[in-house]
């Protein structure tokens, strides 16, 4: 059985690596084997990669309905449980209940955001990984875990297309 | 078309580019994302003035401590003997704290304005400022956030006021506005706060890659492990688009609120259903003044020459003059109603103003307010760091004193002839309040010194979208629509 290695090559710009990793399909190296670092955000398929099915809205949505909840229960039924009696009963009108529900819906929702994409990234992670440096500089980085025998077509293609200093990375701490 | 026209903008040679450079036109010359500077120089230039503080920066520092800390001993001995030290009184029980409370809350708003409404919009002129004005709306918050603390007198009880099961058999109510305010300007520092960082985390990777030390453990632990993967770049873009969505009715809300504590009352001039625009109109007005007023300071005390240019405070004096409109319109459109009306405590309300005894006042105002629209209409004002500077805080004297007039002014009359009442601060409240002014202006230098101040990946990501396109006889640079 052989060795699962990974390869990585920085490049200068986007239409080298989109070239690169279209060569890289050709090899019929499996998608999820391909990861591609870059400093700036590239438009979505730009690189020639596929669409990411994301969980963010749906967590957003999730958290924006359990403020709703949370807010409605603290304006309209606490009120009830801790009673401050005006006139017999205690006081639960509409329009503060609203102002009370709206803010925690949109509170929930904020938070609810943030967490999902933390939890969406894997973050926090501080454990060593792949990762060049220089990707904050300019370079696109891309990474291409493979069994060792496909190494060298590998390599080749990633050279053919302007990448440099392609080697084995050693993991580094984040 | 040569290759230079159609040729994505980052991928020509030098050479290529100057030739572009050389036919613009002379407005595009100096434009931020069509400056000739690589991705490691724009680093440097960012981090450079993070890791050197010079005598002038520690002095300042020094001394805005030292007012904080007088400003911390004022509040104790408010703690210590009671409200009676602060000049607030029947019938002016809000005064000088509440006044400066509704300024910092105003003061918020411009950071959500530039960073949510125009990255939804699009305006590639936001990139360099935008977390200069999130940071302005997250420790104008903090510094609102005291207020109410401060005008408990009792502090100590500050917690009777969270919801949860307790033994007093006591509960929040939820039915009074000052809850409300609360527990929207809780929401707002949140929101503004979470925004802020999310959107700081790649350069915070930028920081930990080009730094080493003790330095390097803090940007480490800031990036939470950011790699820059196509995944990451990709969930991150959503949830900033989701963050904008979302904070803009958070922005307009949390004002609304502060203004129904006044409208919600039936004291004679705040029982005013335009209350809550004309808030947050006002509030968007000192909000963009106090951030061209800061970007000036910090772009001379960070040396950010490179990337708060002409074009950025060009744009901004447009909007703090458009927002200036806005509030001038609003101020009447309230006017005209209360004056219509001539209920006589509303007709003597407004005497006092203008010719009583807030004459002084009232002149101020509106002087502070109306010059800058005049003179930001010249585009040289805008441009010019130092005219800049003067109009925008000239907006901010002004608009400080639209909130003395409305907390203080309006709570001296009231339906009872003799229970009208005259406020002066004391030393205590001048104190406070300075407190706050100079615990901002800490925050947000010690900020500037320790986080990246322009946002270096938004940069990057607009220079990106340029190309060239030729019209007619002019070679224009044309925007991708790649966000």
């Amino acid at each position: 059985m052989s060795e699962t290695i990974t390869l990585m090559g920085l490049f200068q710009t986007s239409t080298a690596t989109a070239d690169a990793i279209d060569e890289l399909h050709r090899l019929n190296v499996p998608e999820p084997d391909v990861v591609v670092m870059t400093g700036i955000p590239f438009p979505e398929q730009a690189l020639g990669r596929h669409h990411e099915w994301i969980r963010l809205p749906y967590i957003v949505l999730a958290g924006a309905f359990a403020g709703l909840l949370f807010g409605l229960f603290l304006s309209t039924v606490t009120p009830a449980l801790y009673p401050l009696t005006v006139g017999g009963r205690s006081v639960v009108t509409g329009p503060p209940a609203a102002v009370i529900t709206y803010v925690f819906t949109m509170m929930a929702t904020i938070v609810s955001t943030f967490l999902g994409v933390l939890w969406e990234m894997g973050f926090p992670s501080f454990e060593p990984k792949y990762y060049s440096d220089r990707v904050t500089s300019g370079n696109l980085a891309v990474l291409v875990t493979c069994q060792e025998e496909q190494a060298a077509e590998i390599k080749e293609a990633l050279v053919a297309h302007g990448g440099q200093q392609i080697h084995r990375p050693e993991r580094m701490p984040l | 078309m040569s290759r230079q026209t159609l040729m994505p903008y980052e991928e020509l040679t030098t050479e290529e580019k100057q030739q572009l450079r050389d036919l613009l036109p002379e407005e595009y010359q100096d434009r931020l994302l069509l400056a000739e500077t690589t991705d490691e120089e724009i680093n440097q230039a960012v981090l450079k003035p993070m890791f050197r503080s010079g005598p002038l920066f520690w002095g300042a520092v020094i001394f805005l401590l030292a007012v904080v800390l007088w400003g911390l001993f004022a509040w104790g001995y408010q703690i210590r003997w009671g409200f009676g030290v602060a000049g607030i009184n029947r019938p002016v029980y809000w005064g000088f704290y509440i006044a400066t409370f509704i300024f910092w809350v105003g003061i918020s708003h411009a950071g959500t304005m530039i960073s949510a409404v125009l990255r939804i919009f699009k305006a590639d002129w936001r990139r360099p400022i935008t977390r200069g004005a999130e940071a302005m709306t997250a420790f104008a918050l903090m510094m609102a956030g005291l207020y109410p603390l401060i005008h408990l007198g009792r502090v100590w009880k500050f917690y009777w006021m969270i919801p949860y099961p307790n033994n007093r058999l006591m509960w929040p109510n939820f039915q009074s506005p000052l809850m409300w305010d609360m527990v929207a300007i809780f929401t707002y520092l949140i929101g503004s706060s979470l925004y802020l960082y999310l959107a700081m985390i790649p350069d915070m990777a930028m920081a930990r890659d080009n730094t080493e030390g003790f330095r390097y453990r803090f940007y480490r632990l800031m990036a939470l492990g950011w790699r820059g993967t196509e995944s990451e770049w990709h969930k991150l873009h959503r949830a900033l688009t989701i963050f904008s969505i979302a904070i803009i009715p958070i922005f307009l809300s949390v004002h609304s609120i502060v203004s129904w504590d006044f409208a919600v009352t039936l004291q004679p001039r705040w029982h005013n259903p335009l209350y809550a625009p004309f808030f947050i109109i006002g509030a968007v007005y000192s909000g963009l003044a106090a951030l061209a007023t800061i970007l000036v300071v910090v772009r001379w005390g960070s040396k950010l020459q490179a990337f708060l240019r002409k074009e950025h405070f060009n744009a901004l004096g447009k909007l703090v003059m458009v927002a200036g409109l806005s509030w001038l319109y609003i101020w009447f459109a309230t006017l005209i109603v209360e004056w219509y009306g001539d209920e006589p405590i509303v007709a003597e309300l407004l005497h006092d103003e203008f010719a009583g005894s807030m004459r002084p006042y009232f002149f101020l105002m509106m002087f502070c307010n109306l010059a800058p629209i005049l003179a930001l209409m010249f585009k040289r004002v805008r441009t010019t760091p130092i005219l800049l500077l003067i109009f925008t805080l000239m907006v901010n004297v002004g608009m400080y004193t639209e909130r003395i007039l409305i907390v203080i002014g309006n709570l001296e009359r009231n339906y009872l002839p003799f229970s009208w009442g005259d406020y002066r601060p004391t030393w205590v409240e001048i104190s406070i309040v300075a407190m706050t002014f100079a615990g901002f202006t800490l925050f947000y230098i010690l900020f500037s010194r320790v986080f990246p101040y322009v946002p270096v990946w938004e940069i990057k990501e607009g220079r990106l979208r340029y190309t060239m396109r030729r019209i007619g006889r002019l070679l224009i640079p044309t925007a991708a629509e790649i966000e």
